[in-house]
């Protein structure tokens, strides 16, 4: 049996392994949305925490740019929208994060082979990636020199490498994918993770990673 | 590795199990095929049924036979297994003498029926037992060249004084038909191929990949490994075993079942978990493992990688009789991805305009000439002297449509001449005029210098050298 990290879960998981994320705070009572107005920029991101809630933006349940007076509001309307969509799901919490600057739309991440165990991958990002399948893969363990071959395979790379003038940062997407290796071999219950999308910034910018996912086994 | 396997390649004696007088049957293409390579040791034919096959006694057990007998070959039919396995017990209680069994009948654990199942325990357990190690079943069989060995049913089709030639290439394949093909294949070209070793690995029910590959890999005459692989139950392990390898000398895969549907083949002809392709793939690139998608390009390649030394770069030349070929070619090698035209000096430029037809095209693109049709033999010889002599040349493809007014023959000998001055330039020829050009052809094969049919035949090998070359230069780099 295998399950999935929820968001939260998954973001610290990466957040651990020096891997950018985007900054996220778990809300689960109204009296936390006070102490929160300190610590983020505004505007936010609000979702639902919920692994029963898979589709969330169907279910109304992610509102971006979201102002520090209607976080309050929006905290409701989420509660009560995904009580709508599915009365029995179990609600962690609404997380609200940081509303990262785009950048250009990466996919990073790892799947378990059966045969072959951890293999990273790395492509062009965005919900087509099924579309575009721009990915290249390796087997673990990475070494930069493998990583930088691997982004060469991919039409990314052209763009990473200023195909439209704009160079993006290829040093911290490299060195991504070597953490995300260097995870994969210390933590064998990891099955997949997916990072998608990860925004990748303009060259000496960093990059940051969005929405997460992990599976685990066991 | 397992020293058992050297009793494979170099056996004193022979024992055939299920062996015939009748020549439509394998029994007796194997006594037949042992005869034909000049193996030097004895075979004993076991059968109830015969006096002698093809001059050699028979025995009706194979506990009969008095001398040592380290490879038995096992052709009778599959139902029998359970008095043969109990006559191996007699035997080996006797005199302890076999090493390995080469099972080259079917219906065993293939079918996957429960009896064939049954039948492949019964083998395996017995010659665990004895630590006896076993190819097969369900395989052609095994040939080494060099020692004139050949447990093949098959008409292999290689002239009987190709037995004991050397060649490097050593080949496992995972299916009896593909490993038979890529023999003729190889045997009809030019001058037949000398494999050096040649495995058809079957069910893997003892003997597996990763143990030819161990062997070769330490078997000084094994210059390059070729393989026809489907699937294998571990691929981490193989992975790991084909990457160490790679390290030392090279590995040509021609791996099926790239599509989805494909692989639904495979997994049902071998009964090997295929795996993921993709995986499979980026393996390969990541090792230096060298990937062939068709059968010529594997042939191609492990005969490039036999014949020529790596080039130490991807300056490829491209060196013409003709516009049309050239451009073809051209084409293909700008597909190939890996391989540059190089800019060569002005004196070779000079040189190659003084030496050719007014009409000629030299560096037009850069890192390429015309010679056209009104070039001699000695036109083209010299021409590609003059490149070779470049230093800021790798390797050359060489391609010519020999009109009627050019002597091959002469063209065959000064270009074999010519190439031994050059060992390290790697010239991949292609002298595209199907049977007509069979001379020239031959003449350089039979010197060691291999051929293509066609420029996209030579491009495919440049490009596979030319990266593997790369590989080993990177890794030095690393180190």
């Amino acid at each position: 049996m295998s399950r999935f990290l929820n968001e939260l879960e998954a973001r610290d998981c990466l957040s651990e392994y020096q891997i950018p994320m985007a900054k996220s705070f778990l809300i689960r009572d109204k009296s936390e949305i006070a102490g929160l107005t300190a610590q983020m920029d505004f505007p936010v991101v609000m979702k639902i925490l919920s692994a029963d809630i898979r589709h969330k933006t169907e279910a109304g349940c992610v509102f971006v740019g979201v102002g520090a007076e209607e976080t309050e509001a929006v905290y409701n309307q989420i509660l009560a929208n995904a009580k709508a969509y599915d009365s029995q799901a179990v609600i962690d919490g609404v997380l609200v994060q940081e509303l990262a600057a785009k950048g250009m739309e990466v996919i990073a991440g790892m799947k378990k082979d059966p045969q072959f165990g951890p293999v990273i991958m790395v492509g062009t990002g965005g919900i087509y990636v099924e579309v575009f399948k721009d990915v290249a893969i390796r087997l673990v363990p990475l070494n930069k020199e493998e990583a930088r071959k691997m982004l060469e395979e991919t039409k990314l790379c052209e763009i990473i490498r200023g195909a439209r003038g704009i160079e993006y940062d290829e040093a911290e997407l490299i060195s991504i994918l070597l953490k995300l290796s260097n995870l994969a071999q210390n933590w064998p219950d990891i099955e997949e993770i997916d990072i998608n999308p990860l925004f990748l910034y303009e060259k000496g910018r960093g990059a940051k990673g969005v929405d997460a996912l992990i599976k685990i086994s066991g | 590795m397992d020293n058992k396997l050297d009793a494979l390649f170099n056996p004193c004696n022979i024992a055939v199990i299920g062996a015939s007088n009748n020549p439509l049957k394998a029994g007796y293409t194997v006594i037949h095929n042992l005869h034909q390579i000049g193996y030097p040791g004895g075979v004993f034919p076991v059968t109830r049924s015969q006096e002698t096959i093809l001059g050699r006694k028979c025995h009706v057990k194979l506990s009969d036979i008095k001398v040592d007998i380290d490879l038995v070959v096992l052709g009778t039919a599959a139902p029998l297994i359970y008095e043969i396995m109990e006559d191996l017990e007699i035997r080996m209680k006797k005199y302890n003498d076999v090493k390995v069994i080469a099972c080259i009948a079917a219906d065993y654990g293939e079918t996957k029926t429960a009896e064939g199942i049954r039948r492949q325990e019964c083998l395996i357990h017995t010659a665990k037992k004895y630590g006896i190690r076993v190819v097969g079943p369900n395989c052609i069989g095994v040939i080494d060249n060099i020692n004139r060995v050949d447990t093949t049913f098959v008409e292999t089709l290689i002239p009987k004084e190709m037995g004991g030639c050397k060649g490097g290439i050593s080949f496992i394949s995972q299916s009896g038909a593909m490993a038979a093909s890529i023999l003729m294949m190889g045997a009809s070209q030019p001058a037949s191929i000398s494999m050096n070793k040649f495995v058809s690995i079957g069910n893997m029910a003892d003997v597996d990949c990763i143990d030819l590959l161990e062997y070769f890999e330490a078997d000084n005459d094994t210059k390059v490994i070729g393989m026809y692989l489907e699937g294998y139950p571990d691929g981490r392990r193989l992975i790991e075993t084909l990457a160490r390898i790679a390290k030392k000398k090279p590995v040509v895969i021609l791996k099926v079942g790239r599509s989805s549907v494909g692989a639904q083949a495979a997994n049902s002809h071998t009964g090997s978990l295929a795996g993921s392709d993709a995986v499979y793939d980026a393996a390969f690139r990541q090792y230096g493992i060298i990937r062939a998608y068709t059968i010529e390009e594997l042939m191609d390649t492990l005969q490039a990688f036999d014949a020529m030394s790596l080039p130490r770069g991807n300056k490829c030349f491209l060196l013409t009789q003709a516009g049309g070929p050239g451009i073809y070619c051209t084409d293909a090698y700008m597909d190939q991805g890996n391989l540059q035209f190089p800019r060569v000096s002005d004196e070779t430029k000079e040189e190659l305009t003084n030496l050719l037809p007014p009409m000629a095209n030299v560096g037009s693109p850069e890192g390429y000439a015309d010679i056209t049709a009104a070039a001699g033999a000695r036109q083209h010889v010299e021409s590609l002297r003059t490149i070779l002599a470049d230093d800021n040349v790798d390797c050359v493809i060489f391609v010519t449509v020999v009109p009627t007014f050019l002597p091959q023959k002469e063209l065959g000998e000064k270009l074999v001449e010519l190439l031994k001055e050059y060992p390290e330039k790697p010239v991949y020829i292609c002298i595209m005029a199907g049977n007509y050009v069979l001379e020239s052809r031959r003449i350089l094969e039979t010197n060691g210098i291999r051929t293509f049919a066609t420029p996209s035949h030579c491009v495919k090998a440049a490009g596979n050298m030319t990266a593997y070359g790369n590989f080993l230069a990177n890794r030095k780099e690393e180190v």
